[in-house]
């Protein structure tokens, strides 16, 4: 196993980070955007030009043929600097794409389109086994009734990616221009294309959810390293009691313990993504991933903010926006909860955990 | 040792019940249930009203409206307040200001401030924490100057929460620049919002809220009997204000109330399996969170059964560091509950304020001494490690 990184993906990396820098918002006195952060049409080009957006695609579907691993250096990026985006979110609508082999795919990668998947649905906990979503149709007319919700980025997507119940499992569909409400979209008799049939459906899109996961692992990490980072200078610099707050001992021994949850997320996040290279099926890692890089966040973003004290709960400040992002990534593609109860139910399969295999 | 409530306490507790569910309006608790900034036509409403039925005050003074009530007593009265979701009396009016005048205040300031203190005509904004002096508050450096008979201020205080609505802001500044210790030279002033100089500037929160504040003095002119007490002890009546909040100071009953509105969410959500309520590693998160909160519940009653009446007592540590973290946990729980829903902020259901109150909640562990200052208080004042 080897983690470092060859000169093509530290020119990438680069490359994001640069552009990271350049995106990064900026909190100042008064007040700014808080919460969930819309697309941003100039952010998204920018992705395209450095071709992000095709990273983990085969070149004969319109991708670049790269992998997992040069999605998660440009997502760490974006985390850090906290920029955000619709990439994994685009990246698991790609994946369904490039499966079903549909033609749209290269205009997702080069940022003409922006689809993206339409999973959750109201009161009901993440499931990508089941949809109460349901198609009727056959061949090139089907159409889709129920509900989404949330569905982020739907009102500036071109496209929706919809796991839909049919006879015989779960189907994936595409629906063009949806429009969206409240968050959400209404399915009511709404024309849909099949992408992919019942046979495949609930295996493509654990590929393609895989592949979100591992994205958002390395956004989160990137997220966690700068509420770290921004928090180790902090104790440095600001001084209460005529000493730096370094001096009190109990705040920089949770500062070690933030490192520690730092680079054991870190380790799994990258590892999350070479298997899922590997073997796009592996969800057991993207559920350990999730799982440790969930905990890790919400460690270094609670510790972030207590560390900061008044300062980090403003909205000036950017600490805090880092950790609001920590919080909805951890609800995304699943929380973790649901992800523990997957790998809890599936214990009797291995008598212990091998990596190196 | 007994367990049950006595018969005249568990009449006292109907009492409370029947007149916080029918004598506070439905649509006021309602909305105060649901979260979100506060209104503050409501927090006057329920105010008056608890006031109008001498419950507003019940720890103060007789004569100003206090009731001669046992601290089990108030423990039910709060309890039963928050289970009812009532906006309590304001904490600035009720357990800050109020309490520092009525120990400390001239017969004067008594007479002129306690009664509209007590009914929320006067709203109060407390000016405590600085720029610089957050956790070491005595390295405050807001300054009142004497000037004939009257005191010049001149400094900034920040954090001054609902400071936007206030009539009067409590402040402490500094008197004495050249006293020995710097506690030495501070004292407790009282400040018309409305006096030429006083300006507020609105801080933004994570969660997108404006209740914290920044407020500036500009040779701002307040009457020299605004002061509290005798000049340069206003440390002393600060340490009173912050300290001697037994019972309230970890809020149970909304802890309970949350948690109890926590299953009826996780009941409401379905899973492949049936719903969130009955997910084993969800429903094993709630219980371990009752039992908990069973045991915080218990100490309340307990140091409220033991305290010592009128003097701090650091075993109210232990419920501010409690009481914060278990109200973070239960929040916490509520976004996990909301899953993928809690990601849509636009809404003003429970799913849609679950992120938002989740981290404005971060607060709890920081305001009113953080954490690791209760903790301090604890291995020092407590254990005796003094290191
Ligand atoms: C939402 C909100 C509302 C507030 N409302 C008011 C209000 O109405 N009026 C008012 O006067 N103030 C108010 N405060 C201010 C609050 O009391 C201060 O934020 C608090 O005292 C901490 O100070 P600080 O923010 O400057 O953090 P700092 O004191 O800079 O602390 C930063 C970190 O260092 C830790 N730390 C500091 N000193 C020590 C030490 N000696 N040992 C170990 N750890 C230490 C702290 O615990 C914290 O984790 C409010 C704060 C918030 C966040």
């Amino acid at each position: 196993m080897d983690f470092s990184i060859d000169t093509e993906q530290k020119a990438l990396r680069d490359a994001a980070r640069e552009l990271a820098s350049r995106r990064a918002p900026q909190h100042g006195e008064g007040d700014v955007p808080v919460g969930p952060a819309p697309h941003d049409a100039d952010t998204w080009s920018a992705l395209a030009e450095v071709g992000a957006l095709g990273l983990p695609f085969a070149e004969d579907v319109g991708g670049f043929g790269a992998s997992a691993v040069e999605v998660s250096l440009v997502a760490t990026e974006l985390g850090k600097a906290g920029v955000r985006t619709a990439y994994a979110d685009a990246l698991i609508a790609g994946s369904l794409l490039a499966t079903a082999g549909s033609d749209l795919l290269e205009s997702v990668t080069d940022g003409s389109a922006l689809v993206v998947p339409a999973m959750a649905e109201p009161d009901r906990a993440w499931s990508i086994t089941t949809s109460s979503v349901t198609a009727e149709g056959a061949d090139d007319s089907w159409k889709l009734t129920g509900e989404k919700s949330p569905v982020p980025y739907a009102d500036a997507a071109s496209h929706v990616v919809v796991p839909a119940s049919v006879e015989g499992g779960l189907a994936i569909f595409l629906v063009e221009g949806p429009t969206a409400a409240g968050g959400g979209v209404t399915f009511d008799g709404t024309a849909a294309t099949l992408l992919i049939g019942p046979d495949n459906g609930a295996a493509a899109l654990s590929q393609a959810i895989n592949l979100g996961i591992v994205t958002l692992c390395a956004e989160a990490l990137g997220a966690m390293e700068g509420a770290s980072t921004m928090t180790v200078e902090y104790l440095k610099t600001r001084k209460q009691f005529g000493v730096p707050l370094m001096s009190f001992q109990t705040l920089t021994q949770r500062a070690a313990d933030m490192y520690v949850s730092l680079e054991l997320a870190r380790s799994t996040a990258l590892f999350a993504a070479m298997a899922i290279s590997d073997d796009p099926s592996d969800s057991t890692t993207a559920s350990r991933a999730k799982v440790v890089v969930g905990q890790s966040g919400r460690h270094i973003g609670q510790e972030s903010i207590q560390l900061h004290g008044g300062i980090g709960m403003t909205a000036e400040y950017a600490v805090g926006h880092l950790v609001t992002r920590l919080t909805a990534i951890e609800r995304t593609f699943g929380d973790t909860r649901q992800h523990l109860a997957s790998l809890a139910s599936t214990l009797s399969d291995h008598e212990q955990v091998d990596i190196l295999s | 040792m007994q367990r049950r409530l006595s018969q005249e306490d568990a009449a006292f507790q109907q009492r409370m019940r029947d007149f916080f569910t029918t004598e506070v309006p439905a649509d006021l608790r309602e909305r105060w249930a649901a979260g979100g900034e506060p209104d503050p036509d409501d927090m006057r409403a329920s105010q008056r009203a608890l006031n109008k039925a001498d419950l507003a005050v019940p720890h103060w003074p007789a004569e100003f409206g206090g009731q001669d009530w046992t601290m089990l007593q108030r423990h039910i009265y709060l309890q039963e307040m928050q289970a009812a979701s009532v906006p309590p009396p304001l904490a600035f009016n009720a357990n800050m200001v109020g309490p520092v005048i009525a120990a400390f205040g001239s017969q004067a300031q008594k007479e002129r401030f306690l009664p509209p203190t007590a009914n929320l005509d006067i709203w109060w904004c407390q000016g405590f924490s600085e720029p610089d002096a957050g956790s070491d508050l005595a390295s405050l450096r807001t300054t009142a100057v004497k000037d004939g008979d009257e005191w010049v201020v001149n400094g900034q205080k920040t954090w001054t929460t609902l400071g936007q609505h206030a009539d009067w802001i409590f402040a402490l500044v500094r008197t004495d620049p050249d006293a020995p210790k710097k506690q030495m030279g501070i004292s407790f002033l009282l400040i018309e919002m409305s006096s030429p100089g006083v300006t507020v500037r609105p801080i933004q929160l994570i969660d997108g809220g404006h209740e914290v504040n920044e407020v500036f003095f500009d040779n701002v002119r307040v009457p020299a009997d605004h002061l509290v007490g005798e000049v340069n002890k206003g440390w002393d009546y600060a340490k009173f204000l912050l300290g001697n909040e037994r019972v309230g100071v970890a809020p149970v009953g909304s802890i309970k109330r949350r948690l109890a509105d926590a299953k009826q969410y996780a009941a409401a959500v379905q899973t492949e399996h049936g719903t969130l309520l009955e997910d084993p590693l969800l429903a094993a998160r709630i219980a371990e969170l009752e039992a908990q909160v069973m045991a915080l519940e218990l100490t309340v009653l307990r140091v409220a059964a033991n305290s010592r009446e009128g003097k701090p007592d650091p075993a109210s540590s232990i419920l501010k560091l409690r009481g914060s973290q278990l109200q973070q946990d239960v929040l916490e729980l509520i976004v996990d509950i909301a899953g993928p829903a809690g990601l849509d902020w636009s809404t003003d259901d429970w799913e849609g304020l679950a992120a938002p109150t989740y981290l404005n909640f971060r607060k709890a562990s920081i305001y009113g001494g953080s954490n690791e200052v209760q903790r301090q208080v604890i291995s020092s004042g407590i254990l005796g490690l003094r290191g």
